[in-house]
């Protein structure tokens, strides 16, 4: 039973941790906690120094980072990689997101940097890029590339390469803002900007604090932009709980026919009760309760294994998978909710065999006549 | 005179027979069997193997049902009864005694014993008291605690006697006793049967097929297939 237990709830707990590594990749590479985007008929958010100003003023928030974000085409050595271009304030960027943290070989960009890019292993290739075909083959920090922003080509110099394990963010490249200013011919304006907010606030409650200044410009919260990731965690939530429901059902039949065979080791001793006139529902109720207790204490250990071992353990020691670190956390609704599942299936399986061969003549039971 | 004889006895069988069918092949194990057994009689029911004895053991007791006949204990007609009130009857009325003792393993021999009385609806501290005492007369005073598997079967089967007389059944049914048992334990329990009923009164039907048992029983009632000799 403690077995059955950790099984489902190990495998709920590596699809929760996986789901949550999703969410807190994109949150930490991507978008940060709130990203305010132009109003729906504009295309830039204007005047975004003094925005940004604004919104830093609110003690909630740790940073903001206003980018120009742009589809353009990287070409090295003949081979042509089309990608999002960020141009990014490096100082503003490394308080809403880690990509500073993230780079694999050189440096992150900074604020005087000119003609300088970053790019994710998926664009450079190598550093175990997943879509090596798709990428640029290869190249190397200090190499130059050429970039085509709308129609304009300029040559850049690779300064570092990143790997945030955030596919999104993999396939993108980074420039100086003020260079992306140049080529698309804009000042002090942004497509988005990224907004980190400090951890005890939720960003429901961040995005109204932020709608509280006044500001006119479209505020959404990360969750609005899981989009594929929303997919991704529907699919592995229905995994998850096919998979719970495959557990249980295992568990079931486990449970069943444990108790089953239990029972029949106990027939002649059912026929002896029943002899002496002990009552049918007592005899029922002697094996349901006993599957009960075996049941208890199962969960109970199962839990207590999961509580205070598996999930402290994999907290300090976090199990390495594709997408990065997870930890296995056990939520206790899910563990109510699993542990439930479990005692009725250990009160059904008891009680139907129980109650089928309670219900036997004597003779049977106790002579196998 | 007629009456007192009449309220003398405690069971009745009827005209009792009991077919079984193994596959196609029917088996009449006791054939329109009629008897009286008095209060207070110590009665042995013998006869060869596959004679029926074990058979009218199971009706006289109610732990099966004749396929026609009928039994009365006690001046209740028992067939007019359903499953339940024949369970319940069993538990205030009858005790059984098996050939290999059927204790509950998990249970102590004092557990084994008030297990019957507490169903009866008897509070804990007076099922503990009457079953110490029945353990006691059965001479396992110092095995009370103990778990069946830790026991001899002679002693095993003294559990068992005292289980089925904690009660003060009306009839203690037992159903070769002895079989299980060397000469000494089986001798221990055939003594304990007398003693129980002639101090007791107890009314005590026993199959056996061991003649020399014969000398601790009031009467002998010999079957041969199925019907009585």
């Amino acid at each position: 039973m403690t077995l059955i237990f950790l099984q489902i709830v190990l495998f709920s707990s590596i699809l929760g941790g996986v789901t949550i590594q999703f969410n807190k990749l994109m949150v930490d590479y991507q978008t940060g906690n709130l990203v305010i985007e132009p109003s729906e008929e504009e295309k830039y958010i204007e005047n975004t120094s003094s925005l940004q100003k604004k919104i830093e003023g609110l003690p909630e928030v740790i940073g903001s980072s206003a980018r120009l974000r742009n589809s353009g085409v990287i070409s090295y050595q003949g081979k042509e990689v089309g990608t999002a271009i960020y141009g990014i304030d490096a100082g503003d960027e490394s308080l809403v997101t880690h990509l500073e943290s993230a780079m694999i070989d050189g440096e992150f960009i900074s604020r005087l940097d000119r003609g300088e890019i970053i790019l994710g292993r998926e664009v450079s290739g190598g550093y175990g890029a997943l879509m090596e075909s798709k990428s640029l083959g290869g190249v190397e920090v200090g190499d130059t590339v050429d970039v085509k922003i709308e129609g304009i080509n300029r040559e850049f110099r690779v300064k570092g390469i990143y790997s945030t394990l955030y596919s999104n963010t993999d396939s993108s490249a980074y420039v100086n803002k003020a260079d992306m200013e140049e080529i698309i011919g804009v000042k002090n304006r942004a497509n988005e900007i990224a907004v980190k907010t400090t951890s005890d606030i939720n960003e429901g409650d961040a995005r109204m604090k932020l709608l509280s200044l006044g500001i006119k410009e479209e505020v959404r919260t990360w969750h609005e932009f899981a989009g594929m990731l929303k997919t991704i965690e529907n699919t592995l939530t229905m995994l998850r709980n096919v998979f719970s429901a495959i557990g249980l059902l295992i568990a079931f039949v486990i449970i069943f026919v444990v108790i089953y065979v239990n029972i029949v080791n106990k027939k002649r001793q059912i026929g002896v009760q029943k002899a002496i006139g002990i009552d049918q529902k007592v005899i029922v109720n002697s094996f349901v309760i006993q599957a009960m207790l075996y049941a208890f204490i199962g969960i109970m250990l199962g839990y207590l294994i999961m509580h205070y071992i598996i999930s402290p353990y994999t907290i300090t020691h976090p199990i390495q998978i594709a997408v990065g670190p997870i930890s296995l956390i056990l939520e206790n609704f899910e563990a109510l909710s699993r542990a439930v599942l479990l005692f009725l299936a250990a009160v059904i399986g008891s009680f139907i065999p129980a109650y089928k061969l309670s219900k036997k003549g004597l003779l049977e039971l106790i002579w196998g006549k | 005179m007629e009456n007192n004889t009449e309220s003398n006895v405690i069971i009745e069988a009827q005209n009792v027979t009991r077919t079984f069918w193994m596959g196609e092949v029917e088996v009449r194990a006791l054939r329109d069997v009629s008897l009286k057994i008095k209060r207070g009689e110590f009665v042995a029911i013998m006869g060869s193997s596959g004679s029926g004895k074990s058979t009218f053991l199971n009706q006289l007791g109610l732990l099966d049902i004749p396929t026609s006949g009928t039994i009365i204990i006690d001046s209740v007609d028992t067939s007019r009864m359903s499953e339940k009130e024949k369970g319940e009857f069993r538990l205030r009325n009858l005790g059984y005694v098996f050939q290999d003792y059927a204790l509950l393993p998990e249970l102590s021999a004092i557990e084994n014993v008030y297990l019957s009385l507490m169903m009866q609806g008897k509070n804990k501290e007076e099922c503990q008291k009457a079953a110490s005492a029945m353990l006691i007369a059965v001479g396992l005073e110092d095995r009370l605690k103990q778990l069946p598997s830790k026991m001899s079967g002679g002693q095993q089967q003294r559990v068992s006697i005292a289980r089925a007389l904690a009660h003060k059944p009306r009839v203690l049914f037992a159903d070769e006793p002895c079989a299980n048992l060397d000469s000494t334990a089986s001798k221990q329990v055939l003594e304990l049967f007398r003693k129980f009923n002639k101090e007791e009164e107890q009314t005590i039907v026993m199959v056996t097929h061991e003649d020399w048992h014969v000398e601790y029983v009031d009467r002998i009632i010999r079957l041969k297939d199925g019907v009585l000799e």
